[in-house]
């Protein structure tokens, strides 16, 4: 009798693991992982898609667009989010798994320079930007940007850039550098859009990179001018719709194959004025006029 | 009488006997002062956001208002997972080590092995987890893989704390109830199991402790950054504590100041009343104790 009761609840416990991926209480789940610049809009989005569809639930985690990308190549996510294209070798290795990565832009962000409060410098080019990530280039000091730091304060550049499986250091580096661009070494590596602004914010000598929706009033936006002598543009969220801003990119959701039932209900809702009213709140630029 | 009198030698061993004691002492100090400007800190800067609305609502606009019920609901259900998994693994695993193996190179090989599961880092294990649990045995990643993955980290710290305390168990107990013609599973039932108890809940509590605080072996195999519901079974994702705190202190904008530190917290105030339950568990268990 006894040994009977335990089996019971050991074969159980295995039939609740095995039915992963049908929710408790019949409810869909969608999987939503990747793009942390994205995470916190597709929080955003899944929160009020609760209320909207409360028989559907959606599942948020970031980690990194390249992260997503293969979860969504390897089936454990339904939707990934990305703040890049998928590169040749991930659709490469999607077609090897016999699934048809199929793209939604979702948005628009404008990549900002950000700077300590205390820095004097008013504008930055393109070229500028790449002396001073790119590998080779031959900026090292605020001076050779002919701005004088306030006393007190060294005058070596500390770069601030973001882990390789980031979405935003790949764009950065199309971007900024150029397709064979590659960074110059010796930059602070940080793990998260948030954490590169949270950084600078408290090093008087730092220059990084990160989005729009991470801005804050204790650190310096820096307009930001495709050329020398082509006027500056501030990152804005008007600037990165026209497309003035030189370094404004469309975010992404990747889904295998074309989305059907639940997955495409929830895209379709992110594009319509609602879903969108909420990105653009958040700081994003929407993906269409509305 | 002068050999009564305290030489020049003794008085200066006396006072490097005070220097040497004030010494230690100072040290012990020094041990429990991070316990107090830790718990001081959390206490004075995230007080002001624990209520019970707080403990008990869902988190909203973008997690930066609201509560963090769902967090607190999955770190129960992933340690409540572990425990269930861990403590008969762990128990059985060391009764046999502590009253059955006999000394060779098996039982060796085994010591050898707990101790190493012991030594691996939990990033490791998180690893471990998704390609064993996740991907090949295909639960996904639900609060069944991250609560296996816990399993298996905190498995050594259980089996070392029970092995010990049965051996503390006298040898004549045993060697009594043999002689009285009882089996080696009914001493162990009737007499080794009961007067170790409280051993083996000081192995459970070490082990609760730490899964609370685990953030790596669950953020790849079961633990998400948000989900709009508290979960159901386990076959489920989930939030948890240990990942929230981590999200809203470096993944979310414009996060009121004081709530990192409730989270916080929250956090260390739940594995303080784990820890006083089984304690005041324990000692009651202790006070029925014959030897």
């Amino acid at each position: 009798m006894r040994t009977s009761t335990w089996a019971v609840v050991g074969l159980s416990f295995l039939a609740a693991a095995c039915g992963s991926n049908v929710n408790g209480s019949g409810r869909t789940l969608i999987q939503n992982k990747g793009s942390d610049t994205l995470v916190n809009v597709a929080q955003a989005w899944a929160e009020a898609y609760s209320t909207v569809d409360p028989s559907c639930a959606v599942a948020v985690s970031g980690g990194g667009s390249g992260t997503g990308i293969s979860s969504m190549i390897n089936g454990t996510v339904e939707l990934a989010n990305a703040s890049r294209k998928m590169k040749e070798r991930e659709f490469a290795a999607a077609r090897e798994n016999g699934v048809d990565p199929v793209e939604h832009i979702v948005g628009f962000d404008a990549l900002v320079v950000y700077l300590h409060h205390d820095n004097p410098l008013e504008s930055i080019t393109i070229q500028q930007l790449a002396e001073i990530y790119g590998d080779g280039g031959s900026i090292e000091r605020w001076s050779q940007l002919g701005v004088t730091m306030p006393a007190g304060t060294s005058d070596e550049i500390v770069r601030v850039s973001r882990q390789n499986n980031s979405g935003t250091y790949v764009y950065f580096r199309e971007a900024v550098l150029g397709k064979e661009g590659r960074y110059k070494l010796g930059s602070l590596d940080m793990h998260g859009s948030k954490d590169v602004v949270d950084l600078v914010e408290k090093t008087p000598g730092a220059i990084g990179y990160s989005g729009l929706a991470y801005a804050t009033e204790h650190v310096k936006l820096v307009p930001v001018s495709p050329g020398e002598g082509q006027g500056d543009v501030m990152p804005t969220v008007e600037s990165a719709v026209d497309g003035t801003y030189p370094i404004a990119r469309p975010l992404f959701m990747y889904t295998a194959g074309q989305p059907t039932g639940k997955v495409k209900e929830y895209l379709d809702w992110i594009l319509s004025d609602v879903g969108q009213r909420i990105i653009l709140e958040k700081g994003y630029a929407p993906a269409r006029h509305f | 009488m002068s050999s009564f009198r305290a030489t020049e030698l003794d008085r200066r061993n006396q006072r490097r006997e005070r220097w040497v004691r004030g010494l230690f002492l100072v040290m012990t100090l020094m041990l429990i002062l991070p316990v107090l400007i830790i718990l001081g800190t959390l206490a004075w800067r995230g007080h002001s956001v624990i209520s019970l609305d707080f403990l008990l609502s869902f988190p909203t606009n973008g997690m930066t208002e609201g509560g963090i019920f769902p967090a607190l609901v999955g770190t129960l259900w992933l340690v409540g997972v572990a425990l269930v998994v861990s403590v008969p693994m762990g128990v059985a695993a060391a009764i046999y080590l502590s009253e059955y193996a006999p000394e060779n190179l098996l039982t060796r090989s085994i010591n050898l092995a707990i101790i190493n599961l012991a030594g691996v880092p939990s990033i490791v294990h998180a690893l471990f987890g998704v390609g064993a649990f996740v991907l090949f045995f295909n639960f996904g990643t639900s609060i069944l893989a991250a609560g296996l993955t816990l399993a298996v980290m905190t498995l050594p710290v259980v089996i070392v704390s029970t092995r010990e305390s049965l051996q503390a168990v006298p040898q004549a107990f045993r060697e009594a109830s043999w002689s009285l013609g009882a089996t080696r599973w009914q001493t162990i039932r009737r007499i080794v199991l009961p007067n170790s108890v409280s051993g083996i809940l000081t192995g459970v509590i070490l082990e609760v402790s730490r899964t609370v605080g685990e953030t790596a072996p669950i953020m790849f195999t079961g633990a998400a950054f948000f989900l709009p519901f508290l979960p159901l079974g386990v076959g489920d994702q989930t939030m948890a504590l240990s990942l929230h705190l981590f999200t809203v202190s470096t993944q979310v904008p414009n996060v009121p100041e004081a709530l990192p530190f409730g989270v916080a917290l929250t956090l260390i105030s739940l594995v303080l009343i784990l820890n006083a339950v089984s304690i005041a568990f324990r000692m009651y268990l202790r006070g029925k104790k014959k030897w």
